[in-house]
């Protein structure tokens, strides 16, 4: 079975790949994982995957932000915004799209033409368009990230351009006594304000939303609402990095059985 | 002899005609192992913190060195932030002369400020041109390093970067500099061909990043083209020395960089381009205008301080060069 990680800056994920689906997945905290199945020996990170409760695991593919600074013993690395494109055509069937990925500290958007990526955009130096600024937006309003993520109707004005100071502002609007409703819109439209510039730049018929911001349902409203595009999220929005992973080595797998 | 610093490239041979010795501080700073830390003294006298590093450490090399004579501002052709930098220069009783390349490239506003300069710094055109002949047979010699990168192929990215970009002030020492490029070019005459499978342009400002250029030779990928780094060098200049910084294109707007960075594309059979861009810096705005007119996948890499590439931009880089293989 191959295994695909995705060492991500807020949770790590993992899935094994079987015979071309997907047989286990499991996302954890990224402090977790390090702590509890990462062993450092010889400048590597050893991972205990029975620990994991995965089984058995003949091929290891990791990718994401850890991929830089550390060695997974025995894996194949590759950059992530590949496993991202090769995930989101597998998820999806689709070759031609744009690819929107709002991760706990990232924000990528990739073009896909013809099931390979053509171009692609990044935040750089700030992280207010990211899961993050979700988390810290909805502990503010003392509400969990899967109810914010469900209002998208008359959202408050919200202008500050620091992540930080986005929760005094928010505070004010509190204070001016709008609904958790209209501050919880107001907080997904400062996401969508912020990739819109990335989205416009890089076009395409139909946009594929993943990573763990896409798990909820308001940005993919707005998304269709502000930009007239059809917001495709696939089975396993948080996964696809992972999966993309994996799909890699199967792929490998396919061609190498094909030739022989 | 005095030593005049300045600000960026100005018509180095009225200060090397007036027997002075140019510092061009930019290279004085991102060559001091504590970079770092000069642009953190800035911010301490009340830089703020987002202003160019540039500028920043611009300001730290003065104040802190004791052996800067003056110095020559760019007022015009590079950037405002160097009008405050003067006036903080001032504040700390350091003598300060305005160059200004004109924004429409006029002739003879051009040949103005250039006679201005020499009076300011006691030289005349007799010998101004007889340091111009001597630079440009330096000059030429670095061209021929800069073709040894392209068409060769054996010269590293960072090498092309170093002497083309020590051109503003040949380190101070015209002789000594000729000299470490002639061993540097018997060497690379005979040096094995280098075997990367892509071919990068560098457009925008020189890196604040120290490993840059190292970084994507580590991933199979080279630098065989620096716009502005080749711009300071002039390698082809023409007899005139007014027409010379005429053609000079940095100071003058993006739209004859361009037609510039468009050329060499096509003469060196470059793969993709790199625009490197200073955070705080209002040529990040030209970012959209390379993005529409050149032809090639641009990745659009932003530093503020000195220090090694970070991890967000090594994994950028990863996936651009991924991306055209």
């Amino acid at each position: 079975m191959i295994c695909g990680i995705d060492l991500g800056s807020r949770s790590v994920k993992l899935v094994l790949l079987a015979e071309g689906t997907v047989a286990a997945e499991k996302v954890l905290e990224t402090v977790d994982f390090y702590r509890t199945y990462g062993r450092r020996s010889e400048g590597e990170l050893a991972i205990d995957f029975a620990a994991l409760g995965l089984g058995a695991v003949d091929e290891v593919v990791a990718t994401g932000y850890g991929r830089n600074t550390l060695d997974i013993a025995n894996a194949t690395v590759i950059p992530e915004l590949k496993a991202h494109a090769l995930g989101a055509v597998w998820q999806t069937g689709m070759k031609d799209f744009t690819l929107l990925d709002l991760g706990g500290q990232d924000s990528k958007v990739i073009k896909v033409r013809r099931g390979r990526m053509v171009d692609f955009q990044t935040n750089d130096k700030c992280a207010a368009s990211t899961g993050r600024y979700l988390e810290n937006m909805a502990a503010v309003l003392g509400i969990s990230l899967d109810e914010l993520s469900r209002y998208s109707e008359n959202p408050v004005e919200l202008s500050a351009t620091c992540a930080i100071f986005g929760e005094s502002e928010l505070i004010g609007r509190i204070v001016e006594g709008y609904s958790v409703a209209e501050l919880a819109a107001g907080v997904n439209y400062t996401i969508f304000k912020r990739v819109r510039p990335m989205l416009a730049a890089l076009p395409s018929e139909t946009v594929v939303f993943t990573g763990g911001v896409a798990l909820g349902g308001a940005l993919r409203r707005i998304i269709e609402q502000e930009m007239g595009t059809r917001v495709v999220v696939p089975e396993r929005p948080q996964l696809n990095g992972a999966i993309g992973a994996a799909v890699y080595a199967w792929e490998k797998r396919e061609k190498y059985v094909a030739r022989n | 002899m005095a030593r005049y610093g300045m600000t960026t490239t100005v018509p180095v041979e009225i200060i090397l005609a007036a027997g002075h010795k140019p510092v061009d501080l930019n290279n004085i700073f991102i060559s001091n192992p504590e970079a770092a830390k000069m642009t953190e003294t800035a911010e301490e006298a009340g830089y703020p913190r987002n202003i160019c590093g540039w500028i920043k450490g611009l300001y730290a090399v003065v104040v802190e060195s004791d052996d800067i004579d003056g110095v020559i501002a760019v007022t015009q052709g590079d950037c405002s932030n160097t009008h405050a930098l003067m006036e903080t220069y001032e504040l700390a009783g350091i003598k300060t002369i305005p160059f200004a390349f004109p924004f429409d490239r006029d002739y003879d506003l051009l040949k103005l400020q250039m006679e201005k300069l020499m009076q300011a710094l006691g030289a005349d055109w007799d010998g101004v041109l007889a340091v111009k002949r001597r630079l440009d047979a330096v000059r030429a010699k670095v061209g021929e390093l800069d073709r040894l990168t392209w068409r060769e192929n054996t010269v590293s990215g960072w090498h092309n970067h170093l002497f083309q970009v020590s051109c503003s002030d040949f380190n101070g020492d015209v002789d000594l500099f000729e000299q470490e490029l002639d061993e540097f070019l018997a060497k690379a005459q005979h040096a094995p061909e280098l075997g990367e499978d892509l071919r990068l342009g560098f457009i925008g400002v020189p890196p604040i990043l120290t490993d840059l250029y190292d970084y994507i030779e580590r991933m199979g990928a080279r630098v065989v083209f620096n716009e502005v780094q080749r711009q300071f060098a002039m390698p082809d200049a023409p007899d005139d020395i007014v027409e010379q910084y005429r053609r000079y294109t940095y100071p003058y707007g993006v739209f004859r960089r361009i037609e510039d960075i468009k050329a060499e594309i096509e003469r060196r059979n470059i793969d993709g381009v790199i625009h490197y861009v200073q955070s705080f810096c209002f040529r990040q705005i030209e970012d959209m205008i390379f993005r529409e007119k050149l032809e090639v996948p641009i990745l659009t890499v932003e530093a503020d301080k000195p220090g090694k590439v970070d991890a967000r931009t090594r994994l950028r880089i990863d996936s651009f060069l991924e991306m055209l293989r």
